[in-house]
């Protein structure tokens, strides 16, 4: 595992939670909150991050909306009990977050060809969803600075995001002038 | 009265100090705990599992306390806004304000005691809820 792993190592903190079949929404809710928490799961009404103030308090939270909703949820400090193990898990995190950091290096790329107005629509929306991804992104697989870079080249391409400036761009544009 | 809350604060707790001593409470003292088992018979424990002031149907603590209090100050809920948006970062609101404001609070917990979080944020979010004000009143972002 490399060095930057390190932090995170032997300190993570699980939530074992259960929740009843129906209403399905709350369940659903909680599932998609621990997707964007970038959780492991580990198994059934299983899942695990490593532990900071941050992510406790994130599970913490997502455990209360568990009970809220007549659920069972039960917060643990745990360490794996082997580091192969604890490897298996980051690895599996680390993908996860490298397939997304892919994608946006995919759409960065199909819009270099694309008119200014576009391009800076994309690079700001690309900008967010690095956000998005860096917030749960415990063990940065090298697709995060290819993302980076092909957003920022982007952007570099884009005279003046804010301003949709060039007359051949769209008709939004063509519109506000007449 | 006394108020109780987790140790090491962050911008919900901050925010909600700030808020009971301004609406609810001028003379409230606070207590951080570790653990919910140690907050004293006597306190309101806030922005905890399991009680009534915390996180409730996507609500931060810091709304769930207006709402319990029905404040309809349209700027304190633009403030909770930012709040919500710095403590949960869900998209919910748009509120450019939080990024900035989660990197101070983060910065404030790493460098000081939460005594000293909540004296040095009280006025922050005084100010802030001023810079609001006038950004209603005008309609415009306030210079």
């Amino acid at each position: 595992m490399s060095s930057d792993d390190e932090g995170a190592l032997g300190r993570w903190v699980l939530l074992a939670y259960r929740m009843p079949r129906d209403p399905s929404r709350p369940r659903i809710a909680v599932w998609r909150k621990l997707e964007r928490l970038g959780v492991a799961r580990l198994g059934d009404g299983l899942v695990a991050l490593p532990r900071d103030a941050r992510t406790q308090e994130q599970l913490e939270w997502v455990a209360e909306e568990v009970t809220d909703n007549r659920g069972t949820a039960q917060l643990w400090f745990a360490a794996p009990g082997s580091a192969a193990q604890e490897r298996d898990v980051a690895r599996a995190m680390r993908s996860a977050r490298a397939s997304e950091y892919a994608a946006v290096t995919a759409e960065a790329a199909a819009v270099t060809g694309a008119g200014e107005v576009e391009r800076a629509r994309v690079v700001r929306r690309l900008r967010a969803e690095l956000h998005r991804i860096g917030r749960r992104d415990f063990f940065p697989p090298p697709e995060r600075d290819a993302a980076r870079a092909a957003v920022e080249s982007l952007a570099g391409s884009v005279n003046e995001p804010d301003e949709p400036a060039e007359p051949e761009l769209g008709t939004d544009e063509a519109e506000e002038r007449a | 009265m006394k108020w109780a809350t987790r140790a090491g604060v962050h911008i919900d707790r901050a925010a909600c100090a700030w808020l009971i001593r301004r609406l609810v409470d001028p003379e409230a003292v606070f207590v951080f705990v570790a653990d919910p088992a140690e907050v004293p018979a006597e306190a309101t424990p806030f922005d905890m599992r399991g009680v009534e002031l915390g996180h409730h149907g996507g609500d931060c603590t810091f709304e769930t306390i207006l709402r319990r209090h029905r404040v309809d100050d349209p700027v304190m809920w633009r403030l909770a806004e930012i709040v919500h948006e710095a403590d949960l970062d869900d998209e919910r609101f748009d509120a450019p304000e939080a990024a900035g404001l989660d990197a101070i609070l983060r910065g404030l917990s790493m460098t000081c005691p939460d005594a000293r979080v909540l004296e040095l944020t009280g006025p922050l979010f005084d100010g802030l809820y001023e810079y609001l004000r006038r950004g209603m009143l005008l309609d415009r972002p306030p210079a």
